[in-house]
Parts: structure tokens; C-alpha cells; sequence
């Protein structure tokens, strides 16, 4: 093989994107911990379905199942434990499972083929911007 | 009127075409069994495919890698049966494949293949959440870029050492001989 494995454009690059994205990373989960737990009540479950809201619950410890209908198919949703998660759906890729357990407002799931967000607001009826998620 | 050697030339680039496409589909159908896509980094995918397309740039030109990156998409959401997904697929593989093309053009002698996938599997996942966003009508999709871009850095790199093991070995070979680019 000729030459080197990687050049110098390719370390400043690589490292340009690793600290932007830490930029971003590392104040999420830096002093968000007193916050973190204790403000539950006045966050709210925002659903969507092609962009309009769809209904609108309150972010609780108790368990609420709720089955999100669309013309594609359907989502299943469990809140518990002050976060949600998508526990079924019969969309195609079944993306929108992997996205896990997410308690953070800002947070989305989301489930492309039936057009359907699931996102944690902190008003209810308010979107959360972006820049108010990282800053 | 076409030489016989153009004609030749042609019937080579159009037989290297179609075994790239061949192997891109299959790599994207065997990347789309391996779940990567788990906690925190929905979306996240190796982009196995991207070793073709990026093999392809290297020694054809845009014009055939293009053809390449549709054919490809096509295929994959055909026999995957995403074909809802076709958007979202097509949107991230025309913004990598234009990242790319341009990075290739302007700046070969800074970056390595290795860089190129890193900017091309990134431009991958923006692209996606660009058409995410579009769709389901909000911004606040892109709190997953930062976690997806890190793990397109990861598969860039690995992606992009594979590209330079598969150009080296294909270079080699008769066939693709008149298309090794005299750079280095």
C-alpha cells in the first residue's frame, strides 16, 4: 500500500467533528442531575402524528399505556417511571423501538413510516426549540 | 461513431457498475439484519453500502456513482419492502454522495478515503434527520445528531479502511486497470 493509512486533513476533520458533537453531548449530562428527577410534574408526553398534535399527557411515575392509530398503523407507548418509551409498533424498519427509554425534555422518539413523534415537552402544548435543549 | 476501445471501455464501466450495485444491495440488506440502531443512536447504521459507492467514486466518475447511489437505494427499499422509507434513504444517500463527490474533487490531496467516508457517512445521517424533520414537521429530531455523529465517525473510519483494501486489491485486476486514477 502507498502512502500513509490516514492524512493530517483526515485527524483535523475527525476531531473537528468528535468535539462538536461533545460540545454538544457533555452539557446534557453535566448539571442536569439536580433538575433531572424532581420537575416531572410539569412535564408533559406531546404526541404527533403528521406534524399535528394528537394527544397530550402528563410525564408520570404511574404506568399509562396509550395506542397511538394512524391510517399506517399502530404505535404503542408506555409512560412510567417520569419517562416514555415505545413499546410496540408494526411499522416496517421498527426504528422508533430502538430508541430506548428517554426521560430528557427535548427527547423524541420517532416512527418515520407512520409519521408519528412522541416527544418530552416542558409545558404542555409548547415545543421545545432546539436551542433550548443544548443550552 | 465509438472506437472499438471506447466501446470496450464502456462495456467494462457498465459490467463494474452492475457488480457494485449487486454488492451494495446485498451489503445493505445484510447491514439492515445487524440491529445497530439501539439505545440512544436510533438511525444509526454501519453503512456497509457506502464501501461501493465510495469504491465507485474512486475510479469512475460522478456521473456513474450517481447512477450507482439511485440504483442502489431503489433495490435495497424494493427488496426490503421499505419503500415508505424511500425518501428518507434517498434524501441521506444523495447529500453523502454530493458531500463526497465534492470532497473528492477539491480536496484528495488533504483527506484520505478514510476522511471522505467520515464526511460521507456524516452527511448520511444529517440528511436522514434533514427529511425526518420535513416530515414529521419539527427540529427537535436533530437532538440525536450529535450521538449519530459520533458513531458515523466510528463507521466512517472502518468503512473508509475498507475502501482502501478493496481499491487496492480491485486495482490489480484487468478489468478495472484502465480506471486506476494516476494520483498519489
Amino acid at each position: 500500500m502507498k502512502g500513509k493509512m490516514m492524512k493530517r486533513g483526515d485527524l483535523i476533520l475527525i476531531g473537528i467533528v468528535v468535539i462538536a458533537a461533545l460540545a454538544f453531548i457533555v452539557p446534557r449530562y453535566w448539571g442536569g442531575n439536580e433538575s433531572e428527577k424532581n420537575h416531572i410534574e410539569n412535564r408533559f408526553v406531546h404526541i404527533e402524528v403528521n406534524g399535528e398534535a394528537y394527544q397530550t399527557l402528563p410525564l408520570t411515575e404511574e404506568e399509562q399505556i396509550v395506542m397511538i392509530k394512524t391510517e399506517d398503523g399502530f404505535n404503542q407507548i408506555k409512560i412510567h417511571n417520569g419517562g416514555v418509551e415505545m413499546i410496540d409498533a408494526d411499522c416496517p424498519d421498527e426504528l422508533c423501538l430502538g430508541f430506548g427509554f428517554v426521560t430528557r425534555p427535548g427527547q423524541q422518539i420517532v416512527c418515520l413510516p407512520h409519521r408519528v413523534s412522541v416527544f418530552i415537552g416542558v409545558e404542555s402544548g409548547e415545543e421545545l426549540e432546539v436551542d433550548d435543549v443544548v443550552g | 461513431m465509438t472506437s472499438l476501445a471506447e466501446e470496450s471501455l464502456l462495456l467494462k464501466k457498465t459490467v463494474i457498475l452492475a457488480i457494485f450495485a449487486a454488492a451494495a444491495v446485498v451489503l445493505g440488506i445484510i447491514e439492515s439484519m445487524i440491529p445497530v440502531g439501539s439505545f440512544m443512536m436510533p438511525g444509526a447504521k454501519l453503512g456497509l453500502a457506502n464501501i461501493m459507492i465510495l469504491t465507485c467514486l474512486y475510479f469512475l466518475n460522478g456521473k456513474d456513482t450517481l447512477m450507482l447511489v439511485v440504483l442502489k437505494t431503489l433495490l435495497t427499499a424494493m427488496i426490503l419492502g421499505t419503500f415508505s422509507m424511500l425518501l428518507f434513504s434517498l434524501f441521506g444517500a444523495l447529500l453523502s454522495f454530493g458531500v463526497m463527490y465534492g470532497l473528492m474533487k477539491i480536496s484528495r490531496k488533504r483527506l484520505s478515503l478514510i476522511g471522505i467516508s467520515v464526511a460521507g457517512g456524516i452527511a448520511h445521517n444529517i440528511g436522514q434527520l434533514a427529511a425526518a424533520a420535513i416530515v414529521i414537521d419539527s427540529l427537535n429530531i436533530f437532538y440525536y445528531l450529535p450521538v449519530l455523529m459520533i458513531a458515523g465517525v466510528a463507521t466512517g473510519i472502518v468503512v473508509g479502511i475498507a475502501v482502501r483494501y478493496l481499491v487496492n486489491a480491485l486495482g490489480h485486476m484487468k478489468l478495472f486497470a484502465p480506471f486506476v486514477p494516476n494520483e498519489y
